[in-house]
């Protein structure tokens, strides 16, 4: 499932809203996502994803807002772990090229 | 000073959901009380509680569901149930002037002994983000005002066992002083978490389990009585200027005549004679009636060695050789003790009783105790029973003690 897939079935689950109203140019607020649904809504995203949220996000008017936010912080933790594995993996090297020389004759 | 109609009433509550169901329930004697069988329930000593038949679902969208504490599902549907009653639809003028007085001593305890499970017990950081919204104190009122678009004040009362009493009285005292045109006021409590029922039970104040049938285990004013037994629901009442009710052709269920107050300060939970009698003569002052005519009292009653003994001899205290011939119903036999909400529903009942001429059972009054020698209307209702005047008395921890007057519609 894409995200915005994901994100728009938590909307007809939880708030009862149909699924063909989740545009990406809908604006939740007139389909009933008040301040507290959002912080709810965005919540339940975090399960979803396994994301922490930071208290303030950008703001988010659209239903194509959140999946966009959603997707960026995806593609942010995707290039994080792509870090550490690469770091990990040079330092590794590093430690068998050290290991090596020390067994070195 | 104006006169104080009562036009609406609305129960949620474990002997029914309408005045004539708690009424037939309360006269009847049926009791609510029953083995607990909630998760943990086998961790308590005496898992007895007075449960409300009720479906938040069937009253609330799933996102409004979420956001509110049982406390709150109880108390909204009790507001709505209490307005329909009164077939009151108010102005914008008149929601500006109208006003919401709501007890609950431990308000969304539900939702906060959740959380501490998801903090504590599962060591996980992830809180829901409705949970301050849920446990608040004044989330009950807070909502009933904006389902009601409710504008004046809008007060939400904490003593303990007295709280709709007292939130009763302040919306009384408002109305009769003409600050206010309407006010709904009353009490909720949604307190069956294992959380707040340990807590309870680490008080030693909790009945242990009648082991012949166990919905008799609250036995007010009887020797062999071992405490109170908790329950949840709501009551709210509308309140209105008697000229009003009369002027707009509403049906008045009787009238709150008075309310009085008095503070307990020689224990936190220890009930005192003094105190008691203090608030009973305050009662009748505030009421401006001669204790010769009260008829009958519904008593706090709790079912425990403490309270039940002080009761009687605060009421001596005051009636002096009359109390014993004043019928006194302990209710809590049958609905539990609503802690918060408990006064709101026993003034209905008393309320109730007036109406219908009849003097409700203080149920599983078993064996008579020396220091428990009044007329406690023992075991049966007493049909016929004549009076047009009550008092209702709530006692609680804290000390604040509140007894609301009230009379039959002559």
């Amino acid at each position: 499932m894409t995200t915005a897939e994901r994100i728009r079935a938590i909307l007809v689950k939880n708030y009862k809203l149909n699924p063909e109203h989740l545009t990406p140019d809908a604006r939740l607020e007139e389909l009933g996502v008040d301040s507290l649904a959002m912080a709810e809504l965005l919540f339940s995203i975090e399960d979803e994803f396994g994301l922490v949220l930071a208290s303030e996000t950008t703001p988010i008017a659209t239903f194509g807002d959140v999946v966009q936010l959603i997707d960026e912080l995806i593609a942010a933790k995707s290039s994080r772990a792509a870090l550490e594995h690469n770091t990990y993996s040079a330092t590794q090297s590093l430690v068998i090229t050290a290991d090596a020389a020390q067994q070195a004759p | 000073m104006r006169r104080v109609a009562v036009t609406g009433i609305g129960v949620v509550c474990p002997i029914g959901h309408s005045a004539s169901e708690v009424f037939e329930a309360a006269r009847a004697g049926r009791s609510a009380i029953h083995k607990l069988t909630i998760p943990g329930a086998h961790r308590l000593a005496a898992p007895l509680a007075a449960t409300v038949h009720f479906d938040a679902a069937e009253h609330f969208e799933p996102p409004r569901q979420r956001l509110l504490d049982r406390v709150s599902h109880l108390a909204v549907v009790a507001a709505k149930r209490a307005f329909a009653d009164a077939a009151c639809e108010l102005t914008p003028a008149e929601r500006a002037r109208a006003g919401v007085f709501l007890g609950t001593g431990m308000g969304g305890s539900q939702s906060m002994d959740d959380g501490y499970q998801t903090l504590y017990g599962e060591q996980s950081n992830r809180i829901k983000p409705m949970l301050i919204l849920q446990g608040m104190h004044n989330a009950p009122a807070a909502w009933i005002g904006i389902e009601h678009g409710l504008l004046g004040p809008n007060l939400t009362y904490s003593t303990a066992c007295s709280s709709s009493s007292v939130a009763l009285g302040e919306a009384w005292l408002r109305v009769a002083h003409g600050m206010l045109e309407v006010a709904i006021a009353g009490g909720s409590e949604a307190p069956l978490s294992l959380g707040s029922l340990k807590a309870w039970e680490a008080m030693h104040t909790l009945a242990s389990v009648d082991a012949d049938d166990p919905a008799t285990s609250c036995k007010p004013f009887s020797k062999n009585r071992s405490g109170m037994v908790l329950g949840e629901g709501a009551a709210l009442l509308v309140l209105e200027p008697w000229e009003r009710a009369r002027a707009r052709g509403a049906a008045i269920h009787g009238e709150l005549l008075g309310y009085g107050l008095s503070t307990d300060t020689g224990h936190i939970t220890r009930p005192g004679v003094d105190g008691q009698a203090a608030a009973i003569s305050a009662a009748l002052a505030s009421a401006g009636i001669r204790a010769e005519e009260v008829d009958a009292i519904n008593a706090h009653g709790t079912g425990t060695q403490a309270n039940d003994s002080v009761e009687t001899a605060a009421i001596k205290r005051v009636f002096g050789a009359r109390a014993s011939r004043i019928p006194i119903s302990a209710t809590k036999a049958i609905h539990g003790h609503l802690l918060g909400a408990t006064g709101a529903l026993e003034f209905v009942l008393s309320l109730l009783a007036l109406k219908n001429a009849v003097a409700l059972p203080t149920m599983h009054l078993q064996v008579p105790d020396p220091e428990c020698d009044l007329d406690y209307v023992a075991n049966a209702a007493r049909v016929g029973a004549a009076g047009r005047t009550m008092l209702s008395n709530s006692f609680a921890f804290g000390g604040t003690n509140a007894v609301l007057a009230l009379r039959a519609v002559s």
